[in-house]
């Protein structure tokens, strides 16, 4: 009978439940998919590419996973609150204690099966899309990738049972806790907090001075490495808390003593309902502003990662292209680019070494990347040493002197005769006597700037597979990295998108989890509110005032932790500028995609809130 | 006589469409209240008491008949209109106070002047005012739960007068206080009847509570049944409502 009981007033609230849902599914959809691009061996296997990335997505969804036991036990405690009242009646007619906390264990166990499958479902699809998505901007190959694969269920559904048996023995034991009084006025009482004078003086106080020294670790990262970050996490998380907990509520204090503002209109009625939630749920908004200031700075750093790929790409190597023994092809290819330098050398090869003509080499000096001890961008150097001995040598070597240091990164890394190239054969630059003694070939390189190197990566790309040739040529083995510009700018960028992938679905992920969190926190104190509606619109308050007022209440919960989230990573933003060069570029793409998934909750959250409160009316 | 505060001309309120099951809650009431008035509407439950209050105080609509509060008529109006109409010229007290706890004593009394939008200048001395009038000047600054229960109807009772309503609403005003407190609430709306000359319509089914009106409406089954009036001391007027009580009680047992 109560079963019976139980299913249909679950029926009544299925729209309650709706929401409920809705939010368990996209937790268990993104992680699932999380787990299908971490565990498909085959696909993982096919592309040696991305087993860099394997990493970022483990530790992507051991991450989700974390947020996810939060999230999901803040989720279930919507369904007490929902279902507590008619618990207390049926408990005040006679039902025991133990058969409601079954009840509630089954109801809580219930909804987490039904997200559960409907989540995988939907997970299925979200991989389907993104696997392509991800294929087609990474050019990974789909070979391999399955959406449905079973050890990626297995964990998620394993993951997710687990998680909601804990909840639904918390929340039964919860509600079995409770007397029954207690349980039926449940939502008629009112937390009062009192906030004194001192303890909020320091707390704004404490609130300050936390968040700036976290700041300030976070604009001086490069001085205080490791230190600075450890130093910014256990100032800014105790600090965000702090501003909730004192700072917000103090402030509204004061606008509320501002007669002209308070007395104005319905007012005076918003800002109590503001102040009184303020306190409620001082946790809730920090941990949101926290998670916001994570999930938007993943995006953030994502996206600006991506940006900055060819700026790294070309941190390595001052020319674009580096061209052994050129073929007809390649020297059409490269006619075809807009080449602004280019350096001709000659060299021949022998089985004991590789040896370089020297005249050619000091008449052309060709441009390197010179480093400085500092960790800064290396700047375009031309080479200027002078090469007086006969004979010099790129690896250690009894016979020879040993090769200055720009010379050495021209050799090896600008004209590539290292052994990406030509094995373990060492390499020599010689002068002309010497080089005329060598019984070998002729043979030239071509070393080429170009204007734009994205333009021409068509042409390059052809030139490097010919590259890789020679390389297994002289190499004896399958060559797939020559350590070109090219392959280094095709690691970096497959990396980078891995990461911006990541930063933007971890982003998302979180974004959508804590928004709800905080719809779910809001709308499951909506009962109380009903009566206080009721109330006014009988005294004669316009229905649009009273709309007026849930939009701006809300509107300014929902701002606070936003607003402190997003300077987080403004300033956090600071921490990468010595990896990225310009982190702030793009930096609206995040702030919107942020700004349109929070504004999507909280249109709806004010929507449910209104149907919840809002007296009916024909 | 001064021209009635509220006029209620052939009052019909039907529940159910056409064709199906309809329910008669209000059957043809007119009945006048006279400014300076204290009248009382009394009934069993189910009489329709609620109904008619509740179409009076424009909170839901009749079914046919009109309702003039102060000249104006009330039934050709739009809900917007009615929700102005009632912040200016109705003043409510409730059973359960209906006060909101998440704003002081103070500010309590204060919504309906804020609402009408009057100027802060002028918002403090009318607050303080009614405050002193109702003895709740002490509390002024208190939150609604750390007050006592007679404290809170008096709070209500100030924020139902502090923009001076035509006419003042009570619903079972004494339902969730004691004697003691019922006793001094009642004597508190006297006085705001003789002295300020405010209208109250009162409704309640607590004879001791209603014996402090002027006349009383008794109704049942939603018709206008009896009519009394105080002409002597406020026990005997408790009598006669008793008798009149014990008549209802008769005359069902005789169905």
């Amino acid at each position: 009978m109560l079963v019976k009981l139980t299913l249909s007033s679950m029926r009544k609230m299925f729209k309650d439940y709706l929401v409920l849902l809705f939010g368990l599914t996209i937790s268990i959809a993104i992680f699932y998919m999380f787990q299908t691009l971490a565990q498909n061996k085959a696909f993982v296997e096919a592309n040696s590419l991305i087993s860099s990335i394997m990493f970022v997505f483990h530790v992507g969804s051991f991450i989700l996973g974390f947020i996810t036991i939060f999230y999901i036990f803040y989720a279930t405690s919507f369904i007490q609150t929902l279902r507590q009242k008619e618990m207390g009646m049926y408990m005040t007619l006679g039902a025991k204690k133990g058969k409601i906390t079954q009840l509630m264990f089954f109801e809580t166990f219930f909804i987490g099966i039904i997200s559960l499958v409907v989540g995988i479902i939907v997970g299925v699809g979200l991989s389907i899309g993104i696997s392509d998505l991800l294929m087609q901007q990474l050019d990974f190959s789909v070979e391999g990738f399955k959406a449905v694969y079973t050890s990626s269920i297995l964990t998620t559904v394993i993951f997710y049972i687990i998680l909601f048996l804990l909840t639904s023995i918390v929340n039964a034991w919860q509600i079995g806790r409770r007397s029954v009084l207690h349980l039926l006025h449940a939502g008629q009482k009112q937390d009062f907090v009192k906030v004194s004078g001192v303890k909020t003086f320091f707390g704004v106080l404490f609130a300050i001075i936390l968040i700036g020294i976290g700041y300030f670790a976070m604009i001086e990262i490069e001085k205080l490495q490791q230190l600075g970050v450890i130093l910014a996490s256990v100032t800014i998380i105790p600090g965000t808390y702090l501003v909730f907990i004192s700072f917000l509520p103090y402030f509204l204090k004061k606008l509320k003593q501002n007669r002209q503002l308070n007395e104005k209109g319905i007012n005076s009625f918003t800002l109590g309902q503001l102040r009184f939630r303020m306190l409620n749920l001082t946790k809730v908004l920090g941990t949101v502003a926290m998670l916001i200031a994570l999930g938007l700075g993943a995006m953030t750093a994502g996206i600006s990662f991506y940006h900055n790929i060819e700026i790294q790409s070309s941190m390595f190597h001052a020319n674009d292209v580096a061209i052994h023994q050129p073929t007809e092809q390649d020297l059409e290819a490269l006619k075809s680019m807009d080449v602004t330098e280019q350096h001709t050398y000659t060299y021949k090869v022998t089985d004991d070494g590789i040896y370089f003509l020297k005249n050619k080499l000091i008449e052309d000096p060709p441009l390197v990347q010179a480093y400085n001890a500092q960790f800064e961008l290396p700047k375009k150097q031309r080479v200027e040493d002078k090469l007086p001995a006969s004979s010099y040598s790129l690896q250690e070597d009894a016979g020879s002197e040993e090769l200055p240091e720009n010379w050495w990164s021209a050799i090896s890394t600008e004209i590539n005769a290292s052994y990406n190239m030509f094995g373990s054969t060492s390499v020599y630059v010689v002068d002309q006597a010497k080089y005329d003694e060598i019984d070998a070939n002729d043979n030239e390189v071509i070393l080429a700037r170009v204007e734009d190197f994205k333009a021409d990566i068509p042409q390059i790309e052809k030139i490097d597979k010919g590259q890789a040739q020679i390389a297994e040529k002289y190499r004896g083995e399958p060559v797939e990295n020559t350590g070109s510009k090219f392959t280094n700018y095709v690691a970096l960028k497959s990396l980078a998108s891995g990461t911006i992938f990541m930063g933007i679905f971890l982003g998302i992920a979180f974004l959508m989890m804590m928004a709800s969190v905080l719809m779910f926190k809001l709308l499951s104190s909506a009962g109380a509110d009903i009566h206080r509606y009721s109330m006014l619109r009988k005294i004669g308050v316009r229905k649009s005032l009273l709309k007026k007022s849930i939009y701006r209440e809300l509107f300014l919960l929902f701002l606070f932790p936003a607003l402190v989230g997003l300077v987080h990573v403004i300033v956090g933003m600071q921490m990468f500028s010595f990896i990225i060069i310009e982190p702030y570029t793009k930096i609206w793409i995040p702030i919107s995609i942020f700004f349109v998934i929070y504004g999507l909750y909280y249109l709806i959250t004010v929507h449910l809130y209104k149907r919840i409160v809002l007296p009916k009316e024909k | 006589m001064s021209q009635p505060v509220l006029h209620v001309n052939h009052l019909n309120k039907v529940y159910g469409k056409k064709n199906e099951n309809q329910f008669h809650a209000l059957k043809d009431v007119s009945f006048d209240i006279e400014s300076g008035e204290f009248v009382g509407i009394m009934g069993p439950s189910g009489a329709g008491k609620t109904t008619l209050l509740n179409v009076i105080s424009t909170l839901d609509q009749s079914s046919s008949g009109t309702i003039e509060i102060a000249g104006t008529n009330i039934t050709a109006m739009k809900q917007n209109q009615l929700a102005d109409f009632r912040s200016e010229q109705l003043g409510f007290i409730f059973q359960d106070f209906n006060l909101l706890e998440n704003l002081t004593v103070y500010e309590n009394i204060a919504l309906p002047l804020s609402l009408k939008g009057v100027s802060t200048r002028h918002i403090k001395p009318s607050v303080m005012n009614v405050a002193q009038k109702l003895g709740i000047e002490k509390i002024i600054d208190k939150y609604p739960i750390t007050i006592s229960g007679g404290q809170k109807q008096r709070v209500a009772a100030a924020r139902a007068l502090v923009h001076e309503p035509a006419m003042i609403l009570a619903d079972e005003p004494t339902g969730a206080l004691d004697s003691k407190n019922a006793k001094s609430l009642m004597e508190t709306l006297v006085h705001l009847n003789e002295k300020l000359n405010t209208s109250i319509m009162l409704v309640t089914h607590d004879p001791l509570s209603a014996s402090y009106c002027q006349r009383i409406l008794f109704i049942q089954d939603g018709q206008l049944y009896k009519e009394i009036h105080r002409n002597t001391t406020r026990n005997s007027f408790h009598q006669e409502i008793l008798d009149v009580l014990a008549e209802f009680a008769t005359s069902n047992e005789l169905e």
